[in-house]
């Protein structure tokens, strides 16, 4: 309630009782309110006329980095006796050293100058109002004002560096990369003998096979090529909150934002989708510039439930082209096998990144007998289908999130590699 | 400063209430008032700012009652009912003052202080005066009375929504 207002009131109530009563006692009590209440509206404020700037040392770290922000308030209207100002800021963001809230006497054409030194979590954050609050002398009448600026932080998930990670999508791209292209030409892998062309060079002759069929045979080599990657990003609030409200989404974050780094910087096209609430697509692109964008998305990126978008069946598959890579980075539904085995059928390569929710889970609850029996039974019902989806021809890799990502790739992909060689 | 301030209104306010009443010979309203001064200190200490307008109204219904149907000495029910209004006040300015920078913090302080200082002073002599000046209180004073408070409060409305 205001606080003139809460005063009217008792005047007013004072003058009721003293004009009813005809009692002049109760009408000298209301005497000292009024007095309070006309110096308080004689001297109130008149229009906040502020220009306010904010100065942010960098608009895209890391999780929990510290940012360093700096509000320049200068007074462009008459001075100002009492002034409340507040930096608005997302209740997600801390603030380690300073305050965003400071009372002021701000005289005509004067600035003021303020730090603090904030640090969130992973998202977008805008920072574009500040809050004055003008007030008389003794803070009956306000007259607030939310100021506008122009500022925002960004606060991207930690990008893991990966090896590379081998994809084989059935077509690629036309510029030349370093995923095998199943085309022969300039490369440095094996991949045909074909009957000697003038112009090939003699280092290419297969003196053997020319030896047997006297003539020449040169050999061909598999060309390398970028690719289409498309990331999809399970959101699905059901297949990522577990263990009374953790989430596993902030590990496929941090999956996602890997894998998209690695597979551009083999200059590769990725494109990213954000499967929960909504879809929030990222178009395909190279680069750096496609790497900040998909860094924006991540950065927004939150888990939600949506009726329409419950199971992967209404995955937007006609935004990836035509038998490119798809990369799934889910913990996975038992209803997810279907769609992934569809996405086979349709002729792309399909990789899967599953943080292990089992682990995950165990991790939070208490260690008896009953929760390990069935943590048991749900790891060998989950192992049930990651066999059939590997077996459908997905690539899977497995994280059990208590590990650093980078090391689960290797650990798949080093297993890959061993088992070919066997 | 202000805290000392503050809790200098409540006594001042609290006591000169209880003191007023166990004047008349009513002890026991005396001690509640003075067990209500008791629960206001706490609420500072425990800082519910919204018991201040509890306090604020407490003070004032206790120096009205006092005054219109007990006649008591005005005085005592004056500086009851303007130091429960430096409370409310302060209560509010200590809030606001938890944002201001600790070399501005003792300006604010002394300015407010002393304004407050002035406005119950002030206030209290203008009751007292207007204590001391006694006319006949019939009804052709209470409507002009009436019409003044109305146009007043018109003005005032009028005024606010004005600079709103």
């Amino acid at each position: 309630m205001p606080r003139a207002f809460f005063l009217s009131i008792i005047i007013f109530a004072l003058l009721l009782a003293g004009l009813t009563a005809l009692r002049g006692e109760l009408l000298a009590l209301a005497i000292p309110l009024l007095l309070f209440l006309f110096y308080g509206l004689a001297f109130g404020p008149d229009k906040v006329q502020l220009d306010v700037h904010r100065r942010l040392s960098a608009e895209r770290v890391s999780p929990q980095t510290p940012v360093l922000v700096t509000v320049s308030v200068t007074n462009r209207g008459d001075s100002l006796e009492s002034l409340a100002l507040e930096d608005v800021l997302s209740p997600a963001l801390s603030i380690e050293n300073g305050s965003n809230h400071h009372l002021i006497s701000l005289g005509k054409n004067k600035t003021f100058t303020f730090e603090y030194t904030l640090r969130g979590p992973r998202g977008g954050y805008a920072l574009d109002t500040v809050r004055a609050e003008a007030s008389d002398h003794l803070g009956l009448l306000h007259n607030s004002q939310s100021i506008h600026t122009f500022g925002q932080l960004f606060i991207f998930p930690p990008v893991t560096r990966l090896k590379q990670i081998p994809i084989r999508p059935r077509r690629t791209r036309v510029y030349a990369g370093t995923i095998p292209a199943r085309v022969g030409g300039s490369g440095v892998e094996f991949f045909d003998v074909r009957n000697y062309q003038p112009g090939d060079s003699p280092r290419s002759i297969n003196w053997h096979v020319s030896a047997r069929h006297e003539e020449l045979y040169s050999n061909e080599f598999q060309q390398e090529r970028v690719a289409d990657v498309g990331i999809i990003l399970d959101g699905r609030q059901r297949s990522n909150i577990y263990a009374s409200g953790h989430s596993l989404f902030e590990h496929s974050v941090i999956a996602a934002a890997a894998l998209a780094d690695s597979f551009l910087a083999q200059g590769n096209r990725v494109g990213l989708l954000v499967y929960g609430q909504y879809l929030q697509w990222t178009w395909p692109g190279y680069g750096k510039l496609q790497r900040e964008k998909i860094l924006h998305s991540l950065s927004h990126a939150a888990p939600g439930s949506s009726q329409v978008f419950d199971g992967l069946q209404y995955l937007p598959t006609r935004m990836f082209p035509p038998e490119s890579q798809i990369v799934l980075v889910s913990p996975l539904m038992e209803d997810d096998y279907l769609t992934l085995v569809q996405l086979r059928a349709r002729g792309y390569q399909v990789m899967t990144v599953s943080p292990d929710p089992v682990a995950f889970e165990e991790s939070f609850l208490p260690r008896r007998s009953d929760v390990q029996l069935a943590a048991r039974v749900v790891r060998m019902e989950r192992e049930l289908m990651l066999k059939k989806i590997q077996r459908a021809g997905v690539q899977l890799i497995e994280w059990n999130v208590a590990q650093p990502f980078d090391q689960a790739t290797q650990r798949a992909f080093g297993q890959r590699i061993q088992g070919s060689r066997l | 400063m202000t805290l000392f301030a503050l809790i200098f209104s409540i006594v001042v306010g609290t006591g000169s209430l209880a003191w007023g009443y166990a004047q008349v010979g009513l002890p026991q309203f005396a001690r509640w008032i003075a067990l209500f001064g008791a629960l206001w200190l706490v609420t500072v200490w425990q800082r519910w700012r919204w018991f201040a307008y509890v306090g604020l109204l407490f003070n004032f219904l206790a120096a009205a009652l006092g005054l219109w149907l007990l006649n008591f000495s005005p005085g005592w029910m004056f500086a009851g009912a303007i130091g429960g209004l430096m409370a409310w006040d302060l209560t509010d300015f200590s809030y606001r003052l938890r944002f201001a920078a600790e070399k501005e913090r003792r300006g604010f302080e002394t300015r407010h202080l002393a304004r407050i200082s002035i406005l119950a002073i002030f206030g209290f002599g203008l009751a007292s005066l207007a204590m001391l000046i006694k006319f006949q209180f019939n009804f052709d004073w209470a409507l002009l009375l009436a019409i003044v408070a109305a146009f007043g409060i018109i003005q005032l409305v009028a005024w606010l929504r004005k600079r709103n």
